[in-house]
């Protein structure tokens, strides 16, 4: 019951979250990265753009999905404005 | 020269076995020839599942090792022709057995025999290993659950790593919980394993009254479940199948006319 009314409120079924949880959990698998190792790729390549561009090197993001087979890895990070 | 197809599923308790003793069951009953083998070597239930555990002399140790010949170990099913068991040994573990053994008894049975149909154990270690050493083709059995199937996905990857292809069959889906939003479909499914699918087998209480029996479902004919493993060993076979359980009249119209999408 309290189920039902949490996925009325959210909007989300416990199927839609389960696919979500499997996406995640199955593009970790895949890459064979466990959790650890992924945070210290993040921080090299984070010091790898602070080389380059002035950046918050807190603020880059580190995220593996996968869709199907695929499994695709994307490093974001938000590009502050030049001083002018 | 027969096929010997491999039922597996990295996560124990989803319908390996009953997957086993039906699809063979259902394959002899169609004309071929058909021996079930029980991989799962130190833990075996696959004589249970088939009502035969009162029959073993020899098991699968015994045929590797020469202690009798193949045939001798094989256990001749008196419900229908053309079926044989070949039991796991209860007392070995399963390094008592090497993936090159499983080629030589998995090819020997190959040589008189239309099916191999070999009975996976959970797990993706030495008894996975030796399972898959012989077969030609893979059958991936999963529910539609967070923990089988990421335990699919593993066993998927490895099945392609040795080169043996794989086909799906998703076990134990209940339509009223997917309409509901509860279960994962058999779309979910397939779009995250990637694989052709061969079946969906609906929840059924009559396998778990067949099954305490001893008596696969197919043999007892009517139930959904046993109608949908008939289905799946058709298209196995090679034989034209008609349109899946719980597809109805409408929906298939809808398709035809291009309303509604096609099946993944």
């Amino acid at each position: 019951m309290f189920q039902t009314i949490r996925s009325f409120l959210t909007g989300k079924s416990s199927r839609d979250v389960a696919k979500g949880r499997l996406h995640l959990v199955l593009a970790h698998d895949r890459s064979g990265l466990e959790g650890g190792r992924l945070q210290e790729m993040r921080e090299e390549i984070a010091a790898v753009i602070a080389k380059y561009v002035p950046i918050d090197a807190e603020a880059v993001e580190i995220q593996i999905e996968t869709r199907s087979r695929e499994t695709q890895l994307t490093v974001s990070s938000p590009l502050p404005a030049r001083a002018r | 020269m027969g096929r010997a197809i491999v039922i597996t599923s990295g996560k124990g308790g989803v319908g390996k076995t009953t997957t086993t003793a039906n699809l063979g069951t259902a394959l002899a009953q169609l004309g071929h020839s058909v021996v079930l083998v029980d991989a799962d070597i130190g833990l075996r239930n696959l004589d249970v599942v088939m009502g035969l555990e009162n029959r073993i002399v020899y098991h699968v140790v015994d045929a590797i090792r020469g202690k009798c010949s193949v045939a001798k170990a094989l256990i001749k099913d008196r419900r229908m022709e053309n079926l044989w068991l070949l039991p796991a040994s209860q007392t070995d573990d399963k390094d008592a057995v090497t993936p090159d053994d499983m080629k030589r008894l998995i090819g020997e049975l190959k040589a008189t025999h239309d099916f191999v149909i070999i009975d996976c154990p959970a797990g993706i270690e030495q008894g996975f290993r030796n399972a898959i050493a012989a077969a030609d083709e893979a059958i991936v059995v999963a529910t539609p659950e967070v923990s089988s199937i990421r335990d699919a996905d593993r066993v998927v990857g490895l099945l392609a790593a040795s080169d043996v292809p794989a086909r799906l069959i998703v076990n134990r889906i209940s339509q009223h919980l997917v309409k509901r939003g509860d279960m994962l479909s058999q779309s979910d499914v397939i779009e995250i394993l990637a694989l052709e699918l061969l079946g969906t087998v609906p929840l059924d209480d009559q396998v778990v009254a067949t099954t305490n029996k001893g008596v696969p479902a197919v043999l007892e004919g009517k139930s959904v479940a046993a109608r949908e493993f008939i289905r799946i060993a058709k298209k196995v076979s090679g034989l034209e199948v008609e349109a899946p359980v719980g597809v109805g009249f409408f929906t298939r119209l809808g398709r035809a006319l291009g309303l509604s999408a096609a099946p993944a």
